[in-house]
């Protein structure tokens, strides 16, 4: 038994491996062509979009010269990329910010209180969690506009503050916790508000971090909400939406930028990788 | 609870928790949803005339809208199976593996963080009619194909799709996994069966819902697909990967909202009818299970 079993667990090692690697090599590949030189790049770029049937790109694997210069050029030189980066960090942490007050205050209502409408505001955010962007974008647009908030940095990051999705999350977590580590708080005198400072927050760091770890990987890729809320505002755009452009232009720093985009979500990916296990899992409760 | 002040307090604190949340989802989430609804049955004029559903009538005669619904649903209908297919198949692999393989798994998620829009250069020089893909193509002896233009657009555009949502759906069957009891395994093995058959007949009916969520979860971010073909194709792609999201960024540029928001409201019946079957389908598995 045990030695037909071995040769099979070899042959999955090498299956998921390969899986691995082909998810991986984009990165790693991205990552090496940051040290060419902007020159070098530019002129491999340029062989793209050729249709003529006997040519070919190189497959470089290696810079003719190993090189810093991308990073240079975009860190140093030409700040414009660092600009929107900033940006993206602006809109990340804004919204982290407001969803970390917002979110677990509304699962705490949701899950430690009874009321009368309650299944019927959670059924409500259900719902909205299905809504795709698209058909609350125009509304929301006539919204923002009619408070004032159109193509001003708000108009991203206000709306992020309640996102149903993470309400829906926490509140799951919330509701599975045991009565008892609430009654035995209200034995001791505290109310529901101490409660919810001195209980239900610490307790639930965990699936807060979830939460705000899985959120991260949202408002880092924010595309559709800038592109449409500051239509009117190129400088206010975040990296995600500006990358297209700095790949058309075809600089030669493209790559060192694409490194640095990747950076802080490497960042958040090694430091938080429990809690967005934790978080994704989260999503299961029923 | 008149009598009961304690009650009453609790009650009252309630407010304090609830109502700050509830105004900015009121604001920026139902409001703007039934406001949309009202504006979709006007003219969109200075007098803003009830005009009933003939908005609705003109956009199911639109040709471009139509394309785009029907791309946005054939490419939700090839992403979500597929993604949901592939991790199957993966999380019952690295379930295998246990306990180690935890980093298999995590390198499976990395891309869900990674920006998609970092990706995109690997992307165009991997697809380029000069670029790897078709390099491995000629080497197996067939024409090269030409994949960022034209129908093939597709192929980049769901394989961007599936490298970043693979990862998620792994965790969720892996964690479902975890639960089946492994004595399971062994009487099905014992009565010969292949790791197959025993992924069929035991492995899927036990975690049924969590099969289901992952189907809904990957269908919910497939009808969102607009970015991974914005990166690719721009704003006005080939026909191919042309989705209802670029028709409404098209008609939104020009100020066309009447026609944008009856478009977003015939999709969204359309996902709540969706989704409304499949739930059904997720409650009654459910059952089963119980």
């Amino acid at each position: 038994m045990k030695k037909r079993r071995k040769p099979r667990r070899l042959f999955v090692r090498f299956l998921l491996v390969l899986v691995a690697v082909v998810i991986l090599v984009p990165i790693i590949v991205t990552a090496l062509y940051s040290f060419f030189s902007p020159q070098e790049i530019r002129e491999f770029m340029a062989t793209r979009g050729s249709y003529d049937d006997t040519a070919w790109m190189d497959a470089r694997l290696s810079p003719k010269m190993f090189s810093l210069d991308q990073y240079w050029q975009i860190l140093v030189v030409d700040t414009s990329v660092l600009q929107m980066f900033a940006m993206s960090v602006f809109y990340t942490v804004a919204i982290l910010l407001g969803q970390a007050v917002f979110v677990p205050m509304m699962a705490y209502a949701l899950s430690r209180y009874r009321f009368r409408f309650r299944g019927a505001v959670f059924a409500a955010i259900l719902l909205l969690m299905l809504l795709p962007y698209q058909v609350t974008m125009v509304p929301n647009v006539l919204t923002l506009r009619r408070l004032g908030l159109l193509n001003t940095i708000w108009a991203v990051i206000l709306p992020m503050w309640f996102a149903p999705f993470y309400i829906f999350l926490l509140r799951q977590f919330m509701a599975s916790l045991p009565d008892e580590l609430f009654e035995a708080a209200q034995m001791d005198g505290a109310g529901m508000v101490r409660c919810y400072f001195h209980v239900a927050l610490p307790v639930c760091r965990p699936a807060i971090g979830a939460a705000l770890a899985l959120s991260f990987a949202d408002c880092w890729n924010l595309v559709e909400q800038p592109m449409t809320y500051l239509s009117a505002r190129t400088e206010l755009q975040p990296l995600s939406v500006m990358f297209n452009q700095l790949v058309s232009e075809s600089s030669g720093v493209e790559f060192a930028g694409a490194v640095l985009y990747m950076l802080p979500a490497l960042f958040v990916y090694l430091y938080f990788l429990e809690d967005i296990l934790s978080g994704i899992q989260l999503t299961e409760l029923k | 609870m008149r009598n009961k002040p304690r009650r009453m307090r609790r009650n009252r604190s309630l407010w304090l928790f609830l109502l700050p949340p509830s105004v900015g989802l009121l604001i920026f989430y139902v409001v703007p949803f039934f406001a949309g609804i009202y504006y979709s049955l006007t003219d969109g004029s200075y007098t803003n005339a009830f005009v009933g559903l003939k908005n609705y009538a003109e956009i199911w005669h639109n040709e471009m809208f139509l394309l785009g619904l029907r791309n946005t649903m054939e490419l939700s209908l090839i992403c979500a199976p597929l993604v949901w297919v592939l991790a199957f198949v993966i999380a019952v692999l690295l379930n295998r593996l246990r306990p180690s393989g935890a980093l298999l798994r995590n390198s499976i998620l990395l891309p869900y963080l990674m920006p998609a829009s970092a990706m995109l250069l690997v992307w165009l020089l991997f697809f380029d009619y000069g670029g790897t893909l078709n390099r491995i193509i000629h080497l197996l002896g067939m024409e090269r194909v030409a994949w960022l233009s034209g129908a093939a657009l597709r192929f980049p555009v769901v394989l961007l799709f599936v490298w970043k949502n693979l990862g998620f759906a792994v965790i969720l069957f892996l964690s479902a996994l975890q639960a089946v009891p492994e004595p399971l395994y062994e009487y099905a093995r014992l009565e010969g069966a292949s790791l197959a058959r025993q992924a069929v007949s035991i492995t899927l009916p036990l975690i049924s819902p969590t099969a289901m969520l992952v189907i809904i979860v990957e269908w919910i971010s497939a009808f969102k697909i607009f970015r991974e073909v914005y990166f690719i194709g721009g704003a006005y792609p080939d026909e191919a990967v042309y989705t209802l999201q670029n028709y409404m960024n098209n008609m939104y540029n020009r100020l066309n909202y009447q026609n944008v928001t009856s478009a977003a409201y015939s999709f969204a019946m359309i996902v709540f009818v969706l989704f409304g079957i499949l739930f059904a389908m997720l409650g009654r598995a459910q059952r089963k299970l119980n």
